[in-house]
Formats: C-alpha cells, structure tokens, sequence
C-alpha cells in the first residue's frame, strides 16, 4: 500500500514518498519522511517490511559515510546504486533478509547529470528515467510513459508529478493524502511543497 | 524462473557464432524497463548469456567478472569457451542446495576459430550443443523457431538474420519476454552488436 | 391465474419472461434459460470451491489478461479493447474480438473468462430479440444489462469469471453498465476492465472530459489502450475500436500496437 515515485529531469532527480505509517489498518502516523540522504547529492526513498526499511536505509547510509570517510572521496549515484543492490542480493539468501524496495536517485554535482535507479527487495535493480513501487506502478507508469519527456524542467517536472498524485487520488482505494518530495539538483538535496 | 521474463538463444554459424536476447525487465506482469543487460561480453570472441531471475542475473555477471578478471591476472591470457563453460558450472554447482535461479548460454569462437556454444540449468548441467542453445520464459517457443529456422554452416550475415528471426518471433508468442532485442555475431575478426525493433508490447 | 414467481429462482430452470403453457414442450426448451448441469450433490457452491477458490492448487485458471474500456462522452459512448489472450505466459492469440455485438445498438466487452463472456453475451442477445418481439421496442440498456447480471447471478461461487461493459443507445440516450461475474453492477461514465485497466486509468482519468469531440475521444480511448499494451505483459496486440451512436455503434478501426508504436507515438517522445 505504499507509494515510490522518482522522475529525472534535465539537471535534478525528484523523488517523493507517501508519508503514511499504517500498522494493519491503523495510520500510526502522518507525516512520516521515508527518505535518507546517501550524501550531498544522491537520496534514497524507501518502502518494506516496517523496521526493515528503516533499518537497512540507516545501514546503507552509514556504511557509504564510512566509506567516503575512510577513501575521502564522494561516491557516484551509480557506486551507490550498485553497493546498496549487491547489499539486498546478499541479504537475500541469508537467514533473515531485508524486504526493502527502493528509488536511489543523485545528480552528478560536476557534470549536472541526473540519474535514477529502480530496485526491489530482490535486489533486481535498474537504471530508469521515471520509476515507481507499490500499486502507484500499476497507475503512475502508464502516466509516466504518456507525459515524460527528456530534459524537463522543474516545474515540468513537479507539473508531472502532480498527475500521478491526481491519479492516485482518485483511483487508488488507500487514500494517500500526505507525500514527501524532495528534489536533488547540483545544489542538493531539499523538500519541496507539492 | 519465470518471475522476471527472459528469451535468449544462441546459435552456431560456420567460423562464427551469434547470440541473442530480449531486452525486458519486468516483475510479473509489469513491465519495469525495456533497456535490461542479460548479455555479457567476457571478450571479443567469447559472450554469455543470463536468462532467469534479474537479481541473480546482476549478481551472478558480477561474480563472473570478478572470477574472470582474477582468471586472466593469474594466467596472463583470455579465457577459453570451453573452460568459461566450467567455470560457469562449477559456479553454478557451488550453490547445489540453495540455487542460482538463471540458466546461462554461452556462445564464443576457440582459439583456432572453432565454433562454441553450450548450455546449462541452474545447477550446472552442462549441454555441448551442436546447433543452438535457448533459455528464458521463451524457451518452448525458442525452440520451435530454432528447430525450424536453423541450417549448418550459416556465414556471419545469414545466421545474424536467423537468429534475429527466432528470437523476434519466439518473443511475439510470450507475454513475459520482449520490448526490444540484441544479438551479437563473433566471428574471428571481432564482435558485432546491433540492436533489434521489435514489438513494445 | 395463479401470480408466477419464477423469476425469483434467477439462472435456475424456470424463465421469468414466458408463461409457460402458451408454448409447446419443444418451443419452450428452444426459449428456455439455459440451465446447466450441476454437481448432483446438496450444496454445489461449495462442493466446487477446490476448483473456484483462488487459493486451491487445482483451482481451474481461464485466460484473464485483458485491457477493455468504455466511457461516455457528449457524442455518445467510446468502447476500445486489446486482442490479445494467453494461457499462462503463452499468447495464445493476438487477433482475439473482445467487443462483442449483442445487436446492432448493444455492444458488450470481453474480459475474465472468454467462454464465459461470450456465452452470457450470446445468451443475453437472444433475450434481447425476444424483448422486443414481445414488447415491440427495443430494451433498453439498463434492462439488458440488467437480465445479464441475473443470469450470471445465477451461478454465483460456481467459477463463472466475466468483467463486462454493456453500452448501447436507447430512449433514454448513451447507456454504459459494468456487469461482472460477482453480480456487481455499476452505470458510470468511464470503465476499465482487466489486468492493463490500472495503467488505461492513469491515461483517461488524465485526458477525459465529457465535452470532448469524437475525434479526440476515439484517440483518447486508443491511447490509453497503447499504454496499457505497453506495460501490462497480458495486455497487446491490436486495439479495436467502437463507438456508439444514436444510430447504433459503428466499428471504428483495428490497429495494431507496433505499429501504432513505431510510426505514431514513439516518434513523438
């Protein structure tokens, strides 16, 4: 029941996450931010088992500090990407796996370039110009593949967006009225109202 | 086997080979992205081919990278086809009780030009063919394309069009598989890659 | 003469629209609902439920990937459906007619079971011909829509799988009803039936508007046919398309998808 949109424009990415924490058919709280921060320009939106997700998205943040601490140097949406999937593949086929999907998108904060990477809890990952999770993919990707174009502009970007929220509003039985989306440029990462 | 969606063939021509898939990835019924990598060069005269779960696809090309580029620091020298096929099957086999789910195809040139392709299932039953190798969600269909559409000692151009015809037909019959295609041709002068227009849906 | 409540046992052997003893025997079994042969056991809904529970290992799988929609618009109704059908992954056909041409003014749509959508819809042409030869006047939609549903309810629990729209135009104008296999009835200006009917929604609830022309409905309804082929593995093929009038309906076209793809919409992007 939870939603992952992700959209690349001409020089950001724009994520944005339903902000509803339901446990069975109790909302236990709005308002919730299912994103972390990886660095100064890539951002990671997550969905899953409630503990898990949080859990592994901590994980993924803190080891990818560690890493850039340890090797002083920022790692590239793709570096990123490609560690947190092999990390899912991995935990796969241990004991007790992570049921976690994912949006990981950055920009390239030299060459302005933006990128998205679509993943689920398998650990299948790739590289998309719009993607999305939970039962918005069955409504959002038709939209997306009518209304995308390459090298949109933000708000050509937030415009679309608003279409899938739209269409989410009035199709989807689980009325998801909060979403957090943030948008992550050459400047950085920061929340925009929707 | 059949949760992602896959088609892959491989075909033997006379002093060259060609291997070929689809280009979807998907879950279920969904279609994610029709730009998915299921064929991977290990060098120009040898290429494989994943066909099965996508994680396990991703994965499985790292572990080959990894085993292959550790193969060639040690020995100095490319792998062969023969020795790629147990290699990959011992690979394969290492995971007897809890499997990769993906059956390779691997298709490359010997070192004096002989021709190679082979096969495998998910445990690393190894399959010398003589003709052509299938494997993915298509694979019955593959079969029947191949079966009637292959003849011995194809040149480089005749087996690109054979095996771009099995693959967009046999594909045109399966709902999990398509959304584009690739097919590779080796033969002793190098590899050449083009890309197939297919049905998008 | 004594009131006859037959009609109440709906689906079962009597037929509400016929007095009986008007008829010969033979006339009335060649105008007689249909009635099929049941488990001859006491309670045959749950005798048949390890064959029609979804869970049930044994459970009987009918084709079921589908894209069908309909909407109402100011010119009237707009009906466009896929062809594809597949058993499993397998596509069985690419050339499948999923509208179905109750009579020259009734159309109805084919999703779920294709044995089933087309019986019931056969079925429910013949009663539509023997309204109006009673009753000297067309049915109207909302009735034939309506002795479909009680026909299917008949049968409820047994497996039955249909998801349909019936459209048409009658005294009252356009007319579009949702009927499926459940009993579920619903009039509304825009449907969509089947696997790819999610990703059709996302393209009309996006472009539709009542006061629309015929042209840029018919391109709306094929659109959102396109895209739901696109995504939806069970979904494709060619797209046909109707669209119903005062006059009665008339066959709009059939394209096919790739070719749609590669020469008008991909081009676009």
């Amino acid at each position: 029941m939870e939603t992952l949109l992700g959209i690349v424009g001409k020089d950001y990415t724009l994520l944005a996450a339903d902000a509803v924490s339901a446990r069975s058919i109790v909302v236990m709280k709005r308002g919730e931010d299912k994103s972390r921060p990886l660095n100064d320009h890539n951002l990671m939106v997550f969905t899953g088992e409630p503990g898990d997700a949080v859990n592994f998205a901590e994980f993924i943040q803190a080891n990818l500090k560690l890493y850039e601490i340890r090797n002083a140097t920022p790692l590239s949406t793709k570096a990123i990407a490609s560690y947190t999937r092999r990390e899912l593949a991995d935990s796969l086929r241990s004991r007790n796996s992570y049921a976690v999907n994912l949006l990981i998108g950055g920009v390239d904060p030299k060459t302005k370039t933006p990128e998205l990477y679509w993943m689920d809890y398998l650990g299948a990952m790739v590289k998309v110009n719009h993607g999305a999770h939970g039962y918005a993919a069955y409504f959002c990707s038709s939209v997306f593949d009518r209304h995308w174009k390459a090298d949109m502009s933000l708000d050509e970007g937030i415009a679309l967006l608003q279409k899938c929220l739209h269409e989410l509003r009035t199709r989807l039985v689980v009325n998801q009225s909060v979403f957090i989306v943030k948008v992550v440029d050459s400047n950085g990462i920061r929340e925009i109202q929707v | 086997m059949d949760y992602n969606g896959a088609a892959i063939v491989a075909m033997k021509g006379k002093n060259c080979v060609a291997i070929a898939s689809d280009r979807r990835f998907g879950v279920q019924a969904q279609t994610v992205s029709t730009n998915f990598k299921k064929i991977f060069e290990v060098h120009p005269q040898l290429y494989y081919g994943l066909g099965g779960l996508a994680t396990d696809v991703l994965t499985l090309s790292e572990i080959f990278e990894y085993k292959l580029s550790m193969y060639k620091l040690r020995e100095g020298r490319d792998i062969s086809p023969k020795t790629f096929a147990n290699l990959a099957a011992s690979t394969l086999y290492e995971r007897r009780f809890g499997p990769w789910f993906v059956e390779p195809v691997i298709a490359g040139l010997e070192k004096d030009g002989t021709p190679f392709v082979c096969g495998m299932d998910l445990i690393g039953a190894l399959n010398f063919a003589t003709d052509f190798i299938v494997s993915g969600t298509a694979k019955e269909q593959l079969y029947g394309m191949a079966e009637s559409l292959w003849e011995p000692d194809l040149g480089p151009e005749d087996l690109f069009e054979i095996i771009s015809q099995t693959l967009l037909n046999a594909q045109d019959r399966d709902a999990l598989s398509g959304w584009g295609g690739v097919v590779t041709v080796i033969t002793p002068e190098g590899a050449t890659t083009r890309y197939l227009k297919s049905r998008m849906d | 003469m004594p009131l006859n409540l037959n009609f109440l046992n709906a689906g079962r052997r009597e037929n509400a629209l016929l007095e009986t003893g008007d008829f010969t025997a033979g006339l009335v079994d060649s105008v007689d609902v249909p009635n099929f042969e049941l488990p001859a056991v006491a309670n045959p809904v749950e005798f048949l439920h390890h064959q029609t529970k979804e869970a049930e290992s044994c459970r009987i799988n009918i084709a079921k990937g589908t894209t069908t929609l309909a909407f109402k618009y100011q010119g009237g109704v707009i009906v466009c459906v896929d062809s594809r059908a597949t058993a499993g992954s397998y596509i069985a056909s690419g050339t499948v007619k999923k509208v179905i041409e109750i009579n020259p003014y009734l159309l109805g749509t084919m999703a779920g079971g294709a044995a089933d959508c087309s019986y019931w819809e056969r079925e429910l042409g013949r009663r539509c011909r023997l309204y109006e030869l009673r009753n000297k006047e067309r049915i109207s939609v909302a009735a034939a829509s309506k002795l479909l549903c009680n026909m299917v309810l008949g049968y409820k629990g047994m497996g039955l799988s249909m998801g349909t729209m019936v459209t048409g135009w009658d005294k009252t104008g356009p007319g579009l009803v949702y009927v499926d296999s459940d009993g579920q009835r619903l009039k509304a200006d825009l449907f969509s039936v089947g696997s790819g009917s999610t990703y059709a929604y996302g393209i009309l609830d996006n472009g539709y508007h009542f006061d629309m022309s015929e042209e840029e409905a018919l391109e709306l309804g094929r659109r959102a046919i396109y895209h739901a082929g696109c995504r939806d593995a069970y979904s494709g093929n060619t797209i046909n398309v109707y669209s119903v009038k005062e006059t009665g309906w008339v066959f709009k076209g059939n394209y096919d998808i790739a070719k749609l793809h590669w020469e008008l919409y991909a081009p676009e992007q």
